[in-house]
Order: C-alpha cells, then structure tokens, then sequence
C-alpha cells in the first residue's frame, strides 16, 4: 500500500510556543522536543542519498513503516545534527531484522532499551562519547541519537507507554541508550572490525537492553580476578537467562585483561563459562526450566557448558565485550538482555557515509 | 510555523474479526501455547472445560520458540486446517 504524503502541521510561529504545541499532539518523550519545522527536516535528510519515502525498518505487530522522512523528523525533534542520520539509520535497518524482535522487545514488561554501540571512525568524526561518564549526560550525539530512537518507537511505532509499551518499570536508557566504543588504548580489534566490515567502514549494533549494572572492583590485578567480578553480575539470580550479554570493560580493567594477553575471545570463554548458577540454585530461586536447561545441553551445546549448571547465554560470542569510559575508575559494567530466552538477537549494520562525505 | 508530522505515513491497515461461531459443541479445539511459564498448563485447563462443557475434542497443541514474536505463518495455517477454533493466551 502507497505511503500518505507526510502532514504538515501549522504551529505557533513564537517557538515557546511551537514547543507546547508538540507537547500537546502527544510527541514528546515527557522532555521538550525541537520543533520538526521544514527546513530542518530537509537538512536532515539530505544526510542520506536515497529517496525520502524509502522504508528503512518495519514494526511487524502494527504493520506501521518508518521512513527516512519520519526518521529525519524525529531526529530534528531529538536535537539531533544531520550528521548523525546515518548512526540513527543504521540503527534501525539493524533492529529491523527479524531476529531481534522489535515487537517483543519495545512492548514487553520487561522494558528494555535498544542500546546501539557504534563502533568504528565516524563515531569519532561527528564527536561521539566513549570517554569518561559514558552513559552519562553531556555529549549531544550519544544523547540525541539515543534519543531519537526513543521517539521514533514512539510517534512512528505507536509504543504508547501504557498502552502498547507494556514495561513493568521500564529503565532509564529508554530515554536514551547510545554509546561509542573507545578505540584509544583498545587491546582489541574493534567491534565493526570483529564484525568483518572493512577497513574504515563503522558499525552500530542494536541491542535489547535490560538496564545497566555497575561491576565495581578497584582491589582485582589480574584477568581473572576482574573477570570473575564481571560473571559474578552477569549469573545473579536476577539476570541469569539464556539470553545474550554485553559488557563494557572500562579502561583500567581492560589493560588488567590487555596486558595479560588475553584475546577477547578468551575473555569470553572465561566469562561463558563462569557465569553459572546450579541447578539446585536456580530450583532455589523458582527459576529453573527443564525446556530452558535441555536448550543449553542438548545437542549442539557448547563444550564450555557444564552439567548440572546453567550458564548466562548459550555459548562465548553470545557476550559483546569492549571497552568504554573514562581512564579513572574501576567500573566496568554489564547490560543484561531483555527477555528470559533468547526473545532478540543484538544485531549490527554499517554506517553509511553522507553523500557529502565530510565525515569519512 | 509549519511542522512536519512525526508519524508514521503508513495508511491504517484494515483489520477483520473472524465471523463467530454459531455453535462450539462438539467443535475441534486447538491449543496455541507461547512457551512461558505455565502457559501449556493454563490452555490445557482451559480447553478441558470446553471438553467437558461442549463436547469438544482437543486436537493440536501448538508452541511457539518465541514468546513475544508472532506466531510463524506456516504454524497458523495449518492449525486453521485442523481445527474450529483456537485458544491461545499469555503464560507466565
């Protein structure tokens, strides 16, 4: 079916009052929001060469389409610069695909939060956060882009808190949930690399985030020691799934992991195999599943899952770890997954460079 | 001022209620369960008040891998080749 022709609204020329009036259509995330005007929306879409009405992701429950047109307004709403459209749209062709549930995981009790991780030079070329307060505010594209995610669930997607959002509490990056990976002093090829895009290409990657749990210890010297702080986080009783994980090791944890030698690959053994409860443990806790345990230690099991344990996850690539945050501290942190299961399977796309291509 | 419309441009999509059934004696139950906690257990009690109501006959139990995704294409149609109608709901 054709799209409409987008509406165009009259507002209040006085722009205290444009903002009152997005206030009183319903658009806004409870914050104020830049009014879309038409100009705006124009600069923002001449951040991506292809035609206005080209549908970049689609909401399977609600049958609803975005457009690159209603991306742009909502990242002019966000406060977003054009040129951050294309982590923005990345983003969403990412969370289109069906294996990361965009239904389920933008309407569940569970409340999760797309956090996107983007990885790679255009991060630093429209001056991403991956330094210190990472998850803070402060830094405009961490936090509008972020943003804009939000507001495109809602005004394009309709997930209406309450209504067809159904978070049980929701979490607090479900107004904004954006980070970039920090390259400087990164041991470790980075994610956009690990993820096979080629040299100079940038990723994001669309994850269903659960919330943020801080993993604080100033006292660990070595891997495991860190390591076993971070499994510690991920296998507690209130996080432990089969669901994926990602950790952000900050700077001072890392070159503990780095200077050892370890690979991010072995990391993720170490923290795979772990991340455990019993099974006693998690009959303890009224959280034990025969359907869920045969899945991890039925046939094509990893060798690392070990019986008479559940393990977070299924195997070692299920856990995204990099680094990120200031050089000063021992705090990394774990994002648990939504959902019990596996409900979404993070997802990454490749950035593509505005057709000016000033920020290559 | 003029203001875009953030909304989505994709016209309303028609829905359609299936028609009611006249009768649901001795009708051909099946059970949709979506794999969360109970869920199985819950339909089943469910549909044996049917049974033992209505005379009618539980014949396919369906799952889903996914609780929260719709249900595959493939599993609805041939659910709707087996039976008169579905029961299916939230478990948890």
């Amino acid at each position: 079916m054709a799209a409409l022709a987008p509406r165009i609204h009259e507002a209040p020329d006085d722009l205290l009052a444009a903002i009152d009036f997005c206030y009183e259509q319903g658009w806004t995330d409870g914050l104020p929001v830049v009014p879309p005007a038409i100009d705006r929306v124009k600069a923002m879409l001449a951040a991506d060469s292809r035609p206005p009405e080209t549908v970049i992701s689609h909401h399977p429950a609600t049958g609803l389409d975005l457009s690159l047109h209603a991306a742009a307004v909502n990242a002019v709403m966000a406060g977003c610069l054009p040129e951050y459209f294309p982590v923005l749209v990345a983003a969403f062709e990412a969370m289109d695909r069906p294996d990361f549930n965009f239904h389920g995981s933008t309407a569940s009790t569970g409340g999760s939060a797309p956090l996107l991780v983007v990885s790679g030079p255009y991060a630093d070329a429209i001056g991403m956060n991956s330094d210190v307060n990472l998850f803070g505010p402060g830094n405009r594209p961490n936090a509008t882009i972020g943003r804009a995610v939000r507001l495109i669930l809602r005004n394009v997607f309709q997930m209406l808190p309450g209504i067809s959002d159904k978070s049980t509490q929701g979490n607090p990056g479900k107004y904004s949930f954006c980070i970039a990976e920090r390259s400087r002093g990164n041991p470790w090829p980075l994610l956009c690399e690990a993820q096979g895009y080629a040299k100079g290409v940038s990723s994001v990657t669309a994850y269903a985030g659960g919330g943020f749990c801080n993993v604080e210890n100033h006292g660990g010297n070595t891997p495991e020691q860190v390591l076993s702080s971070v499994a510690d986080t991920m296998a507690n009783y209130g996080c432990i799934t089969l669901g994926q994980t990602v950790v952000i090791l900050a700077p001072e944890h890392m070159k503990i992991v780095g200077d050892a030698g370890w690979t991010r690959e072995r990391a993720q053994d170490f923290l795979f195999s772990q991340a455990k409860r019993s099974i006693e443990g998690m009959k303890g806790v009224g959280k034990y599943r025969d359907r869920e345990y045969d899945k991890q230690h039925g046939e094509g099991a990893h060798a690392l899952a070990e019986v008479g344990f559940v393990h977070r996850g299924l195997r070692p690539d299920d856990i995204l770890i990099t680094m990120g945050g200031g050089d000063a501290g021992g705090h990394s942190c774990f994002i648990p997954s939504w959902s019990r299961g596996r409900g979404s399977i993070m997802q990454h796309a490749p950035i593509a460079l505005p057709p000016d291509n000033k920020r290559s | 001022m003029q203001l875009y419309s953030p909304l989505s441009t994709t016209p309303k999509r028609k829905a359609f209620r299936a028609p009611p059934l006249a009768s649901i004696d001795g009708l051909r139950i099946g059970i949709l369960e979506n794999g969360k906690l109970n869920a199985e257990e819950m339909l089943n009690e469910v549909a044996a008040l049917f049974v033992e109501r209505n005379g009618c006959v539980v014949r396919t139990l369906a799952s889903k891998s996914n609780a929260s995704a719709p249900a595959p294409g493939n599993t609805l149609v041939k659910v709707a080749q087996e039976v008169d109608f579905l029961i299916t709901g939230l478990g948890d």
